[in-house]
């Protein structure tokens, strides 16, 4: 691969003057199943190869992507690029320019203890089906039960103009599990996720009978929940919830290119903007978690990420271009999800770190708020709004967990909710989850219990 | 943009069912798709990037004893990559477990004929035309105010096309063009920072008009700026068409799919013929809708596109059906087996979602309203609850209606309800519709809204 890539970069380089080339080849394998009260809809496996050309010419960014690693075809579509970007560069004001990046030649080869392309697709349709039956035995008012499984297998070679060539091996093993229960007029819905870069191993922590247990326990006690009272409320958030919290409300806003466009963090660097307590990092170094890669995208090393330091501004997630950008160094937080797409700026594993707050301590002296246990997607906006869906929690009353709620939802201004975080947790958990910016990625979000003076609960009651 | 070639895809198509039946499927069923997209970005202000996609691929579905196996590859030039999908498939079959309710793949039936699918001057596009239009997007937004940001944007030509085949003789070719340009917005002013705000237009035809798109983008961020928070009440809200496709896509459409109904994910279940909404409220699904942006001849099944009559006057009719589903009631598919790609087996989605409009004007919507809530867009619907419907997001970019006047912008508002139950309380539909993904509607207003603020 290496020699084709090559001859591709330098036809770019020297025809058309690229200030630089980057070659992403890639071979995938799927396999996919998806199973409706353990019916197998259908077993599916399928291979890909492709290519992903990306160019700088004249300052503008030009992109091409085929399925092909043929050479012919690959000059082809660079030369497509080069022209894409000249046509794009007649209107630029700033051209763009890339942040100094060491060069890398290295193969990563990944050691799964259990390779899930080695693993037959009879084991993996039994694994699900073991998930479908600990949640459709549960209890007689579980009415339906998705499961959808994704492993990922394969190579991505990668080659850019400044001389960089990374050989690496992409793994991912993903199982979603959702659940609906039934009783009268009442409908609830419960879904887990299990995610890992480690192996099919992931199946032995978290077993599909614990996984699906927790799947149909939450969808059977949402049966007697009631709503939640809308208004303002103190809250405490488990690792589940506080990591998509942080993720949202904060990580989307610290992605530099967000930034750039003008999120409300545009002027806070170094400067305080959440408590004492607030301690938040972005790492793609965490082994065998599902937002985890050693290098990026564009060839850079991926690392552990100050994002704040008790409360201050320390820095935001960058790519090569927003890195110049800001004088600062790439973070490793370019991803691109195949070769059907540009790298972009992505999250990894996102977390509040643990201080030392027991969860005794943190309910302590709550009169009436909420405690929220399990999120159902969430969504940020530029001028610090963030909103997360709540699939489980419970009300806390005189300090103690009370009642369920359901349908709930958070939403509040992260600035203003950031100050009002008033104790962390001592305990640590990375949950998966995958995150959607036109593109989808594999993440982890976590951190330690966390309460929240007060934030906004959105509810019908 | 690449020529594709009927004759070639269909072929493709018909021989992988046929190596399917020959290495021991009963039944088989191949979908060939290719497709061009060609696109100029707008970044932070500027024309920064451009891009071309060429994609294609083959996915072939075969059936051993009642046992769906199923397998893609994107090399369709390479024989022995094509053999090995194939085999791949069937041997699929063979590890997975028989379904007693397979029902078999779809018969042959005659495709209707459909209109404004396809342009040929989309086609023909080049990347220096879509700089220009992406430029005139960008001068309009910055003629229209200064204090807005473009933040992303850009405009896009896509060409694609799609064959399916099948054991059963289904065979059918369909192809189709798109042209989409959009600009996302911020407000920005004396620190004050504005929701992100969206326009858009996509359309089957080479009729757009980017420099609207420019200027309703930056209007619509300029004037969310002094934003303000609002009581939490009960009041009228008006949900424009972007706002509605992203409530409607986590909820309302999910409730009609019939395997949500089957599965007991659906709160319409048992509901035909009852009242589920306003009178005012009458909902098709129509696959033929004229330049409709999921407009075609078949679906991800050959099965032929219909307008499927789903709610009239208020009265819950009919759901969407693809094949599967169908027969497990003894009906006919309505169409709505949808491909995501090639690498992808059907699923059941709706087509043109169509909310059937007014007979007022938007202006007139919202002259009557004595205090309310205009939506534009929504954050979080997809934190819905897919089964019960029930929802709470914030509604961002929003602003306060009072006596009839838009009064001004409103910040972290959250609205929060049921799906159904905003269906029931709908006292308007205007008479301008217009198509955002698989919806087409009007603006939609609706009473007794549960709005929270401070």
């Amino acid at each position: 691969m290496k020699d084709v890539l090559s001859k591709v970069l330098d036809f770019a380089s020297g025809k058309f003057g690229a200030e630089y080339v980057e070659a992403r080849a890639q071979r995938l394998f799927r396999t996919m199943l998806t199973l409706k009260e353990g019916r197998v809809e259908a077993a599916r496996q399928g291979l890909e190869n492709g290519t992903a050309l990306r160019v700088l010419v004249k300052g503008a960014w030009g992109f091409a992507s085929v399925g092909s690693l043929d050479s012919k075809v690959l000059v082809e579509a660079v030369s497509d690029a080069c022209k894409m970007a000249e046509a794009a560069s007649s209107r630029l004001k700033t051209p763009l320019k890339l942040a100094e990046a060491k060069s890398i030649e290295d193969k990563v080869t990944l050691k799964p203890r259990k390779d899930p392309s080695k693993v037959s697709i009879e084991d993996k349709i039994d694994t699900n089906l073991s998930l479908n039956e600990a949640i459709m035995s549960f209890d007689s008012h579980v009415k339906s039960c998705t499961i959808d499984y994704l492993d990922l297998t394969g190579t991505s070679y990668f080659m850019n103009s400044d001389g960089s060539y990374i050989e690496q091996g992409k793994l991912y093993v993903w199982a979603r599990a959702v659940a609906t229960a039934v009783e009268g007029d009442v409908l609830t819905f419960s879904r887990e996720e299990i995610g890992s870069t480690s192996g099919y191993e992931v199946f032995d922590v978290q077993t599909p009978e614990s996984v699906g247990k927790m799947v149909a326990e939450r969808a059977v006690g949402q049966l007697k929940a009631k709503k939640p009272k809308g208004g303002t409320f103190p809250a405490v958030l488990t690792p589940n919830f506080v990591g998509v919290f942080v993720h949202e409300a904060f990580g989307h806003l610290a992605e530099a290119d967000l930034t750039l466009s003008g999120s409300v963090l545009g002027d806070k660097l170094g400067k305080k903007v959440g408590s004492d307590f607030v301690t938040f990092y972005d790492d793609g170094t965490v082994k065998g978690a599902f937002g985890s890669y050693k290098y990026d995208d564009e060839g850079v090393p991926a690392q552990k990420t100050l994002l704040v330091k008790n409360g201050v501004v320390a820095g935001l997630m960058h790519n090569r271009e927003t890195a110049q950008k800001f004088g600062a160094k790439p973070t490793g937080n370019a991803r691109a999800e195949d070769f059907h797409v540009e790298p972009i700026i992505r999250m990894r594993n996102t977390f509040i770190e643990p201080r030392d707050h027991s969860l005794e301590e943190m309910f302590e002296g709550i009169k009436f708020g909420y405690y929220l246990k399990s999120f159902r997607g969430g969504q940020a906006n530029l001028d610090g709004t963030f909103q997360v869906g709540v699939q489980e929690a419970y009300e806390i009353v005189n300090g103690e967990v009370g009642k369920p709620v359901r349908n709930a939802s958070i939403s509040g201004n992260t600035l203003e909710t950031l100050l009002k975080v008033d104790a962390v947790g001592e305990d640590f958990e990375l949950w998966p989850g995958r995150c959607g910016k036109g593109q989808t990625a594999f993440t982890c979000d976590g951190g330690a219990h966390t309460r929240v003076k007060e934030v906004l609960v959105g509810g019908s009651a | 943009m690449v020529a594709l070639k009927q004759e070639k895809l269909l072929s493709t198509a018909e021989s992988a069912v046929k190596s399917a039946l020959k290495k021991g499927a009963a039944e088989a069923e191949a979908y060939v798709v290719e497709s061009c997209s060609t696109m100029v970005g707008i970044e932070r202000g500027q024309i920064a990037k451009s891009s071309r996609v060429v994609d294609q691929g083959l996915g072939v579905r075969a059936i051993v004893n009642k046992t769906v196996g199923f397998s893609y590859t994107n090399m369709l030039d390479d024989k022995k990559a094509l053999e090995e999908a194939v085999e791949k498939a069937v041997s699929a079959a063979r590890a997975s477990k028989p379904d007693k309710d397979w029902p078999g793949f779809p018969v042959e039936r005659s495709f209707p004929s459909v209109k404004g699918g396809f342009d040929k001057r989309i086609v023909e596009l080049r990347a220096d035309d879509l700089v220009e239009i992406a430029g005139l997007i960008l001068d309009s937004a910055e003629a229209t105010d200064k204090r807005v940001i473009p933040v992303e944007g850009g405009v896009s030509a896509s060409y694609g096309c799609g064959a399916v085949a099948n054991s059963n003789g289904v065979a059918g070719f369909d192809s189709g063009t798109v042209i989409d340009c959009g600009l996302a917005t911020v407000g920005n002013d004396a620190g004050e920072v504005t929701p992100v705000c969206y326009e858009l237009n996509t359309e089957r035809s080479y009729d757009i008009d980017p420099e609207w798109v420019g200027r309703e983008a930056a209007r619509l961020a300029a004037s969310s700026l002094k934003a303000k928070k609002v009581e939490t009440k009960c009041i009228t809200v008006i949900f424009v068409q972007t706002a509605l496709q992203e409530l409607l896509s986590f909820t309302l459409i999910n409730a009609v799919k019939a395997d949500y109904v089957q599965r007991n994910q659906s709160a319409l279940k048992g509901k035909i013929g009852e009242r589920v909404a306003s009178e005012l409220v009458s909902v098709y699904d129509d696959g033929l809708l004229e330049g409709g942006l999921r407009t075609g001849k078949f679906d991800g099944e050959g099965v032929p596109h219909q307008r499927t009559p789903l709610i009239m006057k208020g009265v819950l009719r009919g759901f969407i059906y693809d094949n599967y589903t169908a027969k497990k009631e003894g009906k006919e598919s309505t169409g709505n087996a949808t491909r995501g790609g090639y690498w992808s087996t059907p699923s059941l989605e709706a087509n043109n979602f169509h909310v059937v409009s007014g007979s007022k004007s938007n202006d007139a919507l919202v002259d009557e309203v004595n205090e309310g809530l205009i939506v534009y867009l929504l954050q979080g619907a997809h934190s819905s609850n897919p089964a019960s419907g029930d929802f709470s997001v914030v509604g961002a970019p929003a602003w306060k209606i009072e006596k009839g006047e838009i009064a001004y912008a409103v910040k972290g508002a959250m609205v929060s309800g049921n799906v159904f139950e905003l269906l029931r309380n709908v006292s308007g539909l205007s008479d301008m519709e217009r198509q955002v993904g698989a919806l087409v509607s009007p603006w939609v207003r609706v009473e007794n809204v549960k709005v929270i603020g401070k």
